[in-house]
């Protein structure tokens, strides 16, 4: 706020251009961060007109109008990646959601501290890694030889025979089960923390007025702090369904063509498509990426909606 | 009768809660554990055994001098060091002009960053301005797109509007310029915020894989993710003449990639939970 001395302060009275010329050095500094979305964030906004044109790299672009959409619609394919983005993403976050919630009940529970604390930093670690890492991890563990710890565990405990291991990340009916495992292994110690902020900031006079009453702690958590809980569970829940179509690496790092029928999702259908060999027709996978990113923007604003309901207040 | 029960009860709890935890943090390390072992077992069929029984480094000296790992190491540390500072540089910078109320046009700007959160183009379109930019199969791919975070962004900016307002009509009046004021004032009251947000800009850039696997063809400038990745999944493994399994050397590799960060994250932890909680605040 360059103000020179004499100068009039410069509210919103001032005139435009004093105002403006003022902020001169704000301007310079705000540059690179429009350079920068611009280049990244809208010029990719621009090249959806491709999503209406036959586009190969080395042709000229062809316009098309809506043959992509038309045939992606029919396309079995893009039908069973967009019902499975929806599904996989849902069940993942409602388990995660659940599991923190829990969990951070009984880590509140916990009265010593320091306990508490090396808990904390434990399950807060996988969070951390990469998801090549953490597909790594589950790949060796579920290694179906008797190198790999669960299939070997089983084998002990005489639930599956030595020559009937179980394929876990290649096999249809298991691998959605193993997908939502690992991620619950991975974030729902950091989910926890949002909620552990909240539970922290319960007045602790309302247990205590509640005990006067003759609540036990089964009711005190039934009438004061899951009451409590509730806002903040809604506002994540709202805010994590504005991404659910964004589902991308967790999934590409874990599948495989085995089980494409219940693990394909928009952007590994996309991904394929693009850049798994051959040529690839640049115009009929930007229309499928435009059908995610519309889908996804509703999402985002019905989300920004029910937030705003909730809370007052809304994502963006 | 019914009080003594109560009594037992209250007792009771703290001992299932306890297990329970327990529990929750076996299911947590044991797989780390189990990976962290077999790196340093020579036994071949591992099966459950939590401990190594033969003890060796081979795997991990198989490892570390596999020639196509260091360069891959590299190239995730020069990504990891260059993009925190891009991202630190872009998220302050946005984040001090968005906290200047008076600023004609300072809605638009709010408004621009924040609808790249409701749309996108999408992985295609963003891979052709990238190929027609001609920076595909170059460093650039991988670290520019990734430097403006709005989400990390809106976190400084909260973070910055809790500087008190005296101190910026204070430093105007003594003669300070807004750039001045940025290095001067803004920026060393912003340490913890600096500290978090950088951290979290170095996990991104450190686990980067996508925007490798999308922008990057080039198997020399690959980075550990996605060396680990092919040496894990499609079997791209080192020659060796020791004697060792495979899954001792992956174990070993999986080893490699998370020590350094294991290692550092007990003492940055608080940081990142910080950071978390500067955007709960507001939120």
């Amino acid at each position: 706020m360059s103000i020179k001395r004499g100068q009039k302060v410069p509210g919103s009275k001032a005139p435009l251009s004093l105002r403006i010329y003022n902020h001169r050095w704000f301007y310079v500094m705000f540059a690179p961060v429009l350079v920068f979305i611009a280049l990244f964030n809208y010029l990719p906004m621009y090249f959806i007109k491709y999503a209406f044109y036959d586009y190969k790299m080395a042709q000229e672009p062809v316009f098309v109008g809506l043959k992509h959409f038309e045939k992606l619609l029919k396309k079995q394919d893009f039908i069973r990646a967009f019902v499975n983005t929806f599904e996989l993403s849902i069940v993942k976050l409602l388990l995660n959601t659940f599991m923190a919630v829990i969990i951070s009940l009984l880590l509140n529970e916990i009265k010593n501290l320091q306990a508490k604390k090396a808990v904390q930093t434990l399950i807060y670690l996988p969070h951390f890694m990469s998801w090549v890492v953490t597909a790594s991890v589950f790949r060796l563990i579920l290694s179906p030889s008797n190198e790999g710890l669960v299939n070997s565990f089983l084998v002990n405990l005489g639930v599956i025979n030595k020559d009937q291991m179980i394929y876990f990340l290649a096999e249809e009916k298991w691998w959605r089960p193993v997908y939502y495992i690992v991620n619950i292994w991975k974030d729902t110690g950091w989910g926890t923390i949002i909620y552990l902020a909240t539970l922290s900031g319960i007045s602790p006079d309302l247990y205590e007025a509640a005990q006067i009453d003759g609540a036990n702690r089964w009711n005190q958590m039934l009438f004061i702090t899951l009451p409590s809980l509730a806002n903040t569970i809604i506002v994540v829940l709202i805010l994590n369904l504005a991404k659910i179509m964004n589902l991308f690496e967790s999934v590409f790092v874990m599948y495989n063509s085995a089980v494409y029928k219940t693990s394909d999702v928009i952007q590994t259908f996309v991904y394929r498509q693009t850049f798994g060999g051959g040529i690839p027709n640049y115009g009929f996978t930007t229309a499928v990426g435009l059908m995610k990113s519309v889908v996804g923007c509703i999402l985002v604003l019905v989300c920004n909606y029910a937030s705003k309901k909730v809370r007052g207040r809304g994502i963006v | 009768m019914n009080s003594k029960k109560k009594a037992k009860k209250i007792k009771l709890f703290p001992i299932f809660n306890g297990l329970l935890f327990f529990m929750i943090c076996l299911f947590i390390i044991v797989p780390l554990w189990k990976v962290f072992v077999d790196s340093i077992d020579l036994q071949t069929s591992y099966g459950m055994r939590l401990w190594p029984k033969e003890f060796g480094l081979v795997g991990y000296k198989v490892i570390l001098t596999y020639e196509s790992l260091y360069k891959p190491f590299l190239i995730s540390c020069i990504t990891t060091i260059a993009g925190t500072f891009l991202g630190l540089t872009l998220s302050t910078l946005g984040a001090y002009v968005l906290i200047q109320y008076e600023m004609p046009g300072r809605n638009i700007f709010s408004f621009l960053l924040l609808f790249t959160m409701i749309f996108e183009g999408g992985m295609v379109p963003s891979f052709l301005v990238m190929s027609k930019l001609g920076l595909t199969d170059t460093l650039f791919a991988v670290i520019l797109p990734l430097g403006i975070n709005v989400y990390n962004l809106v976190l400084m900016r909260n973070f910055f509007e809790g500087i008190p307002k005296g101190l910026f009509e204070a430093a105007s009046i003594d003669g300070c310029s807004p750039m001045g004021t940025f290095f001067k004032i803004v920026l060393p009251l912003s340490k913890a915020a600096l500290a978090s947000i950088g951290l979290m800009f170095s996990v991104t850039f450190w686990n980067d894989y996508t925007n490798f696997k999308i922008y990057i063809q080039k198997s020399s400038l690959y980075n550990f993710q996605q060396k680990l990745r092919n040496l894990i999944m499609d079997g791209d493994t080192p020659n060796t003449s020791e004697h060792i399994s495979q899954n001792t050397m992956f174990s070993a590799a999986v080893m490699v990639a998370i020590l350094p960060f294991m290692i550092i994250y007990p003492f940055c932890q608080k940081y990142f939970v910080k950071g978390v909680n500067i955007g709960a605040i507001k939120e």
